[in-house]
C-alpha cells in the first residue's frame, strides 16, 4: 500500500513540474509585447524600453524559468508588474474569496446531487428518474454564464433578493461577500451537479442489483436501511472521483461566473492579469490551479483506496 | 495615444467570454421581458431638474491596478478627473472654447505669446488659493520627462518650461517656440487638469484639485468615493457624493444597472441589443452622447497597395457611408464621408465627394489593381468594429473590391494589429480640437499617426493655419486641411456614432460631450 501511495505522490509531483513548464511556455507565447501591454497604449517608447529592461526580457527563457520556479517553491511568486505588490499575497486574497464560493458550491452540489442521484437510481425508469435525468442533462449542456444570467434575471432584476454584481473590491470581508455568494455558487452547482447526479444514479443502480443487497432485502431489512447501510457507501465510491474532478474544474470554471457577477475572486484576477500581461500573476494562478487539480485527484485516489478494501489490500497481496 | 482608446482599453476584459455572455444576457433578457418587437431607443436623457443631495453610483470599467489620480499620467483614472479638477480652458457645448480656471486669454499680435488671466477666489480642496504658480507648475509637470505624459508630445514642441512666466498671482504668460493661434485649445485635453504647485509626488493619491468634488477614498481599479466640495468657485454641485465602482464585464455592468445597484455606466457604449433591454427596463434607460465616437478604417500608406493614392481614393469612393451608418449603427450616428473632423466641430467642412463605385473601379484600373482583394482586421474590442467591417465589405463589392474580414484577438488588438496591419478597424473619442486632431493623428511623424501618412504640403498647411491670427481665415485653412485629408490621406472615416449610455431613470441633468461631463449639474430625482 505504501508503495502505491508513493508512486501516486511521485506521479503528482511529476505532473506539477510538467505543468509548470507548460505554464511558463504558454505565458511566453501570449501575443502582444509585455511592456506595451502593461503600460497601456498611451505609454511613451522610453517607458516601454525601461520596463523591458527591468523585466529582464532579454535574458534567455530557461534562466527566467529557473528563477521563477526557484522562488515559487518557497512561495515567492515575485512582484506584480501592474500593482507592484507581492504576487503571493495578492493571489491568496483573491483565492480566499473564490474559496468561499467554492465551499458553498461544493456543499450545494454534493449534497443536492447525491440525494437526487439516489432518488433517480431507486426510481429507475419511473417519472422521478426521468425528471431528474432530463434536468441534469440540461444543466450539463447549458454553459455556466447562461445559468448565471438566468439566475441574475430571476433573483436580482425581477425579484431583488440577491445583488446582481459585487461592488466591493478584493479586500471585502466575508460578511460583505456573503449575500453575493449564493447566486454564483448556485450557477456553478447546477453545472457541476449534473455530472455527480448521473454518476450517483448509475452507482446506485449497479449496487441495488448486487447480490448482497438482495441478501439484505431477504433478511427483511427496510428499503431505507438497505440504502443507507449497504448501498450508499458502495455507491459513493465511484462518485467520489467525479466529485474530485469537479472540484478541480471549479478552479477554472469559476472564472466565467465570477466575471458575470463581478465577484473579486481568482478567476477575475486571472482575466485581468491576462489582459494586462501581468506575467508573474498569470503564472502563479496557473500553477496554483494545477496544484489544486493534482491534489484533488490525489485525494480522490487515496480516498478511494481508504474506502475500498480491495484496493487497500492489493499492494500487500502482490 | 492620448485619449483614444481610453475607454475601450478597459472594457476589453474577457472580451471573448464577455462578448458571448452579453449576447446571451441580452437575448435572455429580451426573451424574458416579453419584448417581441424591439423597442425604439430613446432620443435623449430625461429632462427636468434633479433634487438637491443624494449619492450617484457610477460603474466604470476598471483600469489597471497601476492607475493614478495624476491627470497628466497615461494611466490616470479618467472618470475622477473632471470631478476633482478643473482646466484652464474647456470645450463648451457648442464646440468652441470656454473659460474654466482662466477667465480670459489673449495672444500677442503674432500668436507667439499667450497671456492667461487666472480666476480669483478659487480654492483647492486643501483650502489653498489658486494662483498662476499652480498653472505654471501644472504645465511643467506635464512636460517633465518623468511624468511620461502623453500630452507632452503635443506641448513640448511649443513650450519651453523654463520660459513660463507668472508676473503676478493671477497672470500666466506662455511664450511659444512657434506661433500658434490655436494654442489654448490644446489645454482642453484631460491630461491638462490643474494641480497644486509642488504636488507631483502625492497628487496620484490625494487628488487635490479645484473641482466640484473632493476625494474621500480611491483604490486603483477598485471602488472610490468623492464628496461635494462646498467651496467650489462655481457653487456646490447638486449631488452630495458620487460612489465609483469598477465592474469589468459589460453584461455585469448592465446587470448592475438593471438591478438598481448603480445609476450610471460610465464609458460604456452599449451594444444595440443590450441598449434595447436597458431602455425597456423600469429602472433604467438610455442617454445618448451624440457623435461621441469617431470610427476609422485606417489604411497604412506605407503598405501596398495603399502606397498608391489612387487606391486610397478608390477605397473611399467605393463604399457608401450612409449604408454603413444604417447597417452598423442602426442609424444611431452620422456618416463621416472620410472627414475626421466631427460634424459638431465649428471647423467642420460639410462638402464631400459623392459615393461613386464606377469612379472607384476606374481608379483601380488605372492603378493596375483591378479586382483588388484586401484583408480588413477587426476584433470584439468594440461592438461596432465587426458590423462596420461587414457593412464596408458589402458596400465596396459594387466597385469590385473584395474585402476579407479577419477577426483578431481583442486583448492584444492595439499592440498587434493597430498601426501594424495595412487595413483595420478602430475608433477614437471625438471632442479633440481641430488643431490637436490633425497634429496628433495626421501630421507626418506624429506618434498616433495611424496611417503613417506623411505629406509635406499638408504639414505646411497645418503650420499656416495655426499661425493665422484671423479667425475666419484660419477656419478656411482648416477646411482646406480637411479636403486634403479626404482626397489624399489614408484614413477612411465611415461614421461618427452616438454613444449609448445606460443610466437610471432617477438621473437628471446628465450632460456629456467630447471629454466633458457635467459633474455640477447632474443629480437624482427623489434623492
Amino acid at each position: 500500500m505504501l508503495s502505491f501511495i508513493a508512486r501516486r505522490v511521485l506521479a503528482a509531483v511529476g505532473t506539477l513540474v510538467l505543468s509548470s513548464v507548460l505554464v511558463f511556455l504558454a505565458v511566453q507565447a501570449l501575443p502582444g509585447d509585455v511592456a506595451t501591454q502593461v503600460l497601456g497604449k498611451d505609454a511613451t517608447p522610453d517607458a516601454v524600453a525601461a520596463l523591458r529592461e527591468k523585466l529582464e526580457l532579454d535574458q534567455p527563457a530557461w534562466e527566467r524559468y529557473a528563477d521563477w520556479i526557484g522562488g515559487a517553491v518557497h512561495g515567492d511568486f515575485g512582484l506584480s508588474l501592474v500593482s507592484g505588490k507581492a504576487v503571493g499575497g495578492e493571489v491568496s486574497m483573491y483565492l480566499g474569496n473564490s474559496a468561499l464560493i467554492a465551499l458553498v458550491t461544493v456543499l450545494f452540489a454534493v449534497t443536492g446531487s447525491i440525494v437526487l442521484g439516489i432518488v433517480a437510481g431507486l426510481y429507475r425508469d419511473r417519472w422521478p428518474d426521468h425528471l431528474i435525468s432530463t434536468v441534469s442533462l440540461i444543466g450539463m449542456s447549458v454553459p455556466e454564464f447562461v445559468v448565471a444570467t438566468v439566475l441574475v434575471l430571476c433573483f436580482s432584476v425581477a425579484l431583488p433578493l440577491f445583488p446582481a454584481v459585487v461592488l466591493y473590491g478584493p479586500e471585502a470581508t466575508v460578511g460583505q461577500l456573503m449575500p453575493a455568494v449564493w447566486l454564483p455558487a448556485l450557477a456553478l452547482a447546477v453545472v457541476m451537479a449534473a455530472y455527480i447526479v448521473r454518476m450517483a444514479r448509475t452507482s446506485v443502480i449497479d449496487v441495488m442489483a448486487g447480490e448482497y443487497v438482495t441478501t439484505a432485502r431477504l433478511k427483511g431489512l427496510s428499503t431505507w436501511r438497505v440504502v443507507t447501510r449497504h448501498a450508499l457507501p458502495s455507491a459513493l465510491l465511484p462518485t467520489l472521483h467525479v466529485i474530485a474532478l469537479n472540484v478541480a474544474w471549479l478552479a477554472g470554471g469559476v472564472a466565467v461566473v465570477e466575471n458575470v457577477f463581478n465577484y473579486p475572486g481568482i478567476g477575475k484576477l486571472m482575466l485581468a492579469s491576462v489582459q494586462n500581461r501581468d506575467l508573474p500573476v498569470i503564472q502563479a494562478i496557473a500553477l496554483i490551479s494545477a496544484l489544486v487539480y493534482v491534489v484533488c485527484n490525489l485525494a480522490a485516489d487515496l480516498g478511494a483506496m481508504a474506502l475500498n478494501p480491495k484496493l487497500r489490500t492489493r499492494g500487500r497481496t502482490r | 495615444m492620448p485619449d483614444i482608446h481610453h475607454p475601450g482599453r478597459r472594457s476589453v476584459l474577457a472580451a471573448a467570454a464577455a462578448g458571448s455572455a452579453s449576447l446571451g444576457a441580452s437575448w435572455l433578457l429580451t426573451g424574458c421581458t416579453g419584448a417581441s418587437a424591439a423597442p425604439a431607443l430613446p432620443e435623449g436623457a430625461k429632462a427636468g431638474t434633479p433634487d438637491r443631495g443624494g449619492t450617484l453610483r457610477i460603474a466604470r470599467p476598471p483600469a489597471s491596478e497601476a492607475e493614478t489620480l495624476d491627470p497628466a499620467s497615461a494611466l490616470s483614472a479618467y472618470e475622477y478627473l473632471g470631478a476633482l479638477y478643473n482646466r484652464l480652458v474647456r470645450i463648451g457645448g457648442d464646440g468652441d472654447l470656454a473659460p474654466d480656471l482662466a477667465e480670459s486669454w489673449e495672444p500677442d499680435a503674432k500668436a507667439r505669446t499667450w497671456t492667461f488671466r487666472i480666476r480669483k477666489g478659487v480654492a483647492f480642496h486643501d483650502g489653498r488659493e489658486l494662483t498662476s504658480a499652480d498653472a505654471a507648475y501644472t504645465l511643467r509637470h506635464i512636460l517633465a520627462k518623468e511624468t511620461a505624459s502623453p500630452q507632452a508630445a503635443v506641448l513640448a514642441p511649443l513650450i519651453d518650461p523654463a520660459k513660463l512666466r507668472t508676473p503676478d498671482a493671477h497672470t500666466l504668460v506662455v511664450p511659444l517656440k512657434s506661433p500658434n493661434a490655436e494654442f489654448p485649445s490644446l489645454l482642453t485635453h484631460y491630461n491638462c487638469y490643474v494641480i497644486p504647485d509642488g504636488s507631483a509626488r502625492g497628487i496620484g493619491r490625494t487628488g487635490i484639485g479645484t473641482g466640484p468634488f473632493k476625494l474621500e477614498s480611491f483604490a486603483p481599479a477598485g471602488p472610490g468615493r468623492i464628496t461635494a466640495f462646498k467651496d467650489h468657485w462655481a457653487g456646490r454641485p447638486v449631488l452630495d457624493a458620487i460612489d465609483f465602482y469598477s465592474v469589468a464585464d459589460m453584461s455585469a455592468r448592465s446587470n448592475a444597472l438593471l438591478a438598481g445597484q448603480v445609476d450610471l455606466l460610465s464609458q460604456t457604449n452599449l451594444d444595440f441589443a443590450t441598449a434595447r433591454v436597458v431602455a425597456a427596463s423600469d429602472r433604467a434607460t438610455i442617454a445618448r452622447v451624440e457623435n461621441a465616437q469617431w470610427y476609422v478604417l485606417p489604411m497604412l500608406t506605407t503598405e501596398k497597395p495603399f502606397t498608391d493614392v489612387r487606391v486610397r481614393q478608390a477605397m473611399k469612393l467605393a463604399y457608401d457611408p450612409e449604408h454603413v451608418v444604417k447597417v452598423a449603427l442602426q442609424g444611431a450616428g452620422t456618416p463621416g464621408w472620410d472627414n475626421p473632423v466631427p460634424p459638431s466641430d465649428p471647423a467642420h467642412l460639410g462638402a464631400h465627394p459623392k459615393h461613386d463605385p464606377e469612379q472607384a473601379r476606374h481608379l483601380l484600373k488605372k492603378a493596375g489593381q483591378e479586382g483588388l482583394t484586401v484583408d480588413l482586421y477587426t476584433s470584439s474590442y468594440d461592438p461596432i468594429f465587426t458590423p462596420m467591417a461587414l457593412a464596408y465589405q458589402d458596400s465596396a463589392k459594387r466597385a469590385g473590391i473584395r474585402v476579407r474580414v479577419k477577426t483578431a484577438s481583442a486583448d492584444s488588438y492595439y499592440t498587434q494589429i493597430w498601426m501594424k496591419k495595412p487595413l483595420m478597424a478602430t475608433y477614437w473619442y471625438t471632442g479633440r480640437p481641430v488643431d490637436q486632431l490633425f497634429t496628433q493623428v495626421f501630421r507626418g511623424g506624429s506618434s498616433y499617426n495611424e496611417t503613417a501618412w506623411s505629406d509635406k504640403a499638408f504639414d505646411a498647411l497645418l503650420d499656416r493655419a495655426r499661425q493665422e491670427t484671423d479667425d475666419e481665415r484660419r477656419r478656411e485653412l482648416y477646411g482646406e486641411a480637411q479636403t486634403f485629408v479626404v482626397e489624399k490621406g489614408g484614413a477612411m472615416t465611415p461614421m461618427f456614432a452616438d454613444r449609448l449610455v445606460g443610466i437610471s431613470r432617477k438621473v437628471r441633468g446628465y450632460a456629456e460631450h467630447g471629454f466633458e461631463f457635467d459633474y455640477l449639474g447632474i443629480g437624482l430625482k427623489g434623492a
